[in-house]
């Protein structure tokens, strides 16, 4: 029973902590964006991870990695978004790496700045390898 | 209240690490039935609340051992709030202590396993239910906060 009982809290906490991370990368999506992927970029996966990148961004290409090992069943896009500017500014991207998930009909599931809280956002979510 | 000296703002990965390190012992403790684990870290709890991070054993193990490899923090938080967490902490404690003492280890153990939660909780989350309840405080008396 006792170990029941601290089975069961530790698997809260861990289920605390993905909804928690899920929730934040939800809140880091400003109101001001497109909320919405372009069709183009989309190819019917159920998941399409777009990643802006720049000429000099040394953690770019680990990034895109990770996903790639994490993620292996989702579409991943890399823009320069020194080439794709429009497509930055739709996504507000002001550092790079700066990483948007949206799901299979476009619609953006998360906004993540930065290599660690793409990092943790991979940590946190459900696997679906 | 308000007009009170404002404290240095902290490394919140301080209490994070003291938070984590209270689930982990009072987790393990309640397995192993070592009711000592609980009056302990009711003292552990009070030396940080009372007397700040130097006194806090586990908060000054993360300032002198751990801090210093880490990179520096991403931001810095009012120490206010986690020390009031921490008193609310010390008062389940000494509850579930005295439980223990009259013979009510079940509601011992609740009281402990309710403070292993919450404690857990901010560690993996940093949503501190304590810090909140001083938050919603200190916004009703006007006081200021730090960071």
């Amino acid at each position: 029973m006792k170990f029941v009982i601290v089975v069961a809290i530790v698997l809260g906490l861990i289920l605390g902590r993905r909804l928690y991370v899920q929730h934040t990368a939800r809140l880091q999506v400003p109101a001001t964006i497109t909320r919405r992927v372009p069709p183009e970029l989309l190819s019917g996966a159920e998941r399409t991870w777009i990643v802006f990148t720049t000429p000099l961004c040394a953690s770019c290409g680990p990034v895109k990695d990770q996903i790639e090992l994490e993620d292996p069943s989702a579409r991943i896009i890399t823009v320069d978004a020194t080439r794709e500017p429009h497509l930055a500014d739709a996504f507000e991207v002001r550092s790079a790496p700066t990483v948007v998930l949206a799901d299979a009909r476009g619609e953006v599931q998360a906004r993540l700045v930065g290599a660690p809280a793409v990092r943790n956002y991979l940590a946190a979510r459900p696997s679906t390898a | 209240m308000a007009d009170l000296p404002a404290p240095k703002p902290i490394d919140p990965r301080g209490p994070r690490f003291n938070q984590a390190v209270l689930t982990v012992a009072l987790l393990g403790a309640f397995l192993l039935d070592a009711r000592v684990v609980v009056p302990v870290f009711a003292v552990v709890l009070f030396l940080g609340a009372a007397f700040g991070p130097r006194y806090g054993p586990f908060l000054r193990l993360y300032a002198e051992v751990i801090k210093p490899r880490l990179a520096p923090p991403a931001d810095l938080e009012d120490p206010r709030p986690p020390r009031f967490a921490a008193a609310v902490g010390v008062v389940f404690l000494v509850a579930a202590t005295a439980a223990f003492a009259a013979g009510a280890s079940a509601v011992g153990w609740g009281l402990a396993l309710v403070v292993a939660a919450l404690a857990g909780l901010a560690a993996v989350t940093g949503i501190c239910v304590g810090c909140e309840i001083y938050l919603l405080v200190a916004r009703r008396l006007g006081v200021r906060l730090v960071a």
